[in-house]
């Protein structure tokens, strides 16, 4: 089994009792590693660019307060060109924080105005998923963090 | 009167589904890799526009909650009861309150999660796992291995623990999708 993502930012070798645990959970490794590709570095990333994606990723992981995953999405945002700027990358950004920070206090209005930027339905579910997704990132690497502090003792 | 029920709440999405009728082959695909009970669903059907995330996202929240072994899966829907709680997201608090009733038969113990919250429950372990899940939903960053020394007390394995992880960590995204894409319903005695 490859190396995913979270071994990656964990720096566990493939012989740690924390790999051979997360084996245990094939599926889940399998599949989490699936959603970052697909909302991260999909084949076809349609009308939101991967730089966008990068950058909403980087926006989450930044004020989630997960240094090395914000750096690892730093990365990949300064491969795909950097953050574009204007207006939309602005809302995006807005909408990030709401969503990440705030998301019981969205409405139907926060919705529209993505619509009224000219984002399709397609898009608004890739955008909102993969806001969704990096808080899921953080809580598995914030945990095994500590468990891989439970068996250093 | 605390604003979490076990009475059903419904989900008016704030963007029009995918029709299952007219849904493209890989959409289709898609809702396929989700829970079979709700793959016809609203939810899934609105989240049905962006195939490739739903397909991967589906497969994991599957795998999450219903996995064989490990961690009981009662304790799994505590575990999402109480983080759809801490997010405020009454949908999910309904719909995972209900199964864990229906998995531990422990009606009483639920309703009073939900009226007065989790600080007096009197069983050992699901406080300890209630403790847990909230730290790591609101504040990820400060969990360290002495929050895990009260799961290891009540006799949570290793396995246990991680499929805990991945149940609060699946739940602090299901809880942004639901209240991001739709609004809840709720019963008419609720409603303000």
């Amino acid at each position: 089994m490859a190396e995913d993502l979270i071994d990656h930012l964990l720096g566990l070798a493939p012989d740690s009792p924390l790999s051979h645990l997360r084996r245990q959970r094939p599926e889940a490794r399998r599949h989490a590693e699936g959603a970052y590709r697909e909302l991260l570095l999909p084949p076809d990333p349609g009308a939101l660019s991967l730089a966008e994606r990068a950058a909403l990723a980087h926006r989450v992981a930044t004020r989630e307060g997960d240094a090395a995953l914000a750096a690892h999405y730093a990365t990949l945002l300064a491969a795909s060109g950097g953050p574009a700027e204007g207006a939309r990358h602005d809302a995006l950004m807005r909408y990030a924080d709401l969503v990440a920070g705030e998301p019981e206090a969205t409405s139907r209005a926060d919705i529209e105005g993505l619509a009224a930027l000219g984002l399709t339905s397609r898009e608004i579910v890739a955008t909102t998923q993969l806001i969704a997704f990096v808080p899921y990132q953080v809580r598995v690497l914030a945990a095994l963090r500590a468990m891989m502090q439970e068996s250093a003792r | 009167m605390s604003r979490f029920t076990l009475k059903p709440v419904g989900w008016r999405p704030r963007l029009d589904p995918v029709q299952a009728e007219t849904a493209t082959p890989a959409q289709l695909a898609a809702l396929d890799a989700c829970p079979p009970a709700q793959r016809r669903s609203t939810y899934f059907l609105t989240l049905a526009h962006d195939p490739g995330s739903l397909g991967e996202r589906g497969a994991l929240f599957n795998i999450v909650m219903y996995a064989e072994g490990g961690l009981d899966r009662a304790d799994r829907e505590l575990a999402t009861a109480i983080v759809s709680m801490v997010n405020g997201c009454v949908y999910c608090t309904s719909v995972h309150a209900k199964r864990f009733v229906e998995l531990s038969g422990d009606e009483p113990a639920m309703q009073r999660i939900l009226d007065e919250g989790w600080d007096g429950e009197p069983n050992p372990r699901r406080h300890a796992i209630a403790a847990f899940t909230e730290t790591l939903t609101r504040t990820p960053g400060t969990t360290t291995a002495t929050d895990l020394a009260p799961l290891r007390n009540a006799g949570l394995d290793d396995l246990d623990i991680l499929d805990l992880i991945h149940s609060v960590a699946m739940f602090a995204n299901a809880n942004r999708l639901m209240l991001t894409l739709g609004d809840p319903v709720l019963p008419r005695e609720l409603r303000g």
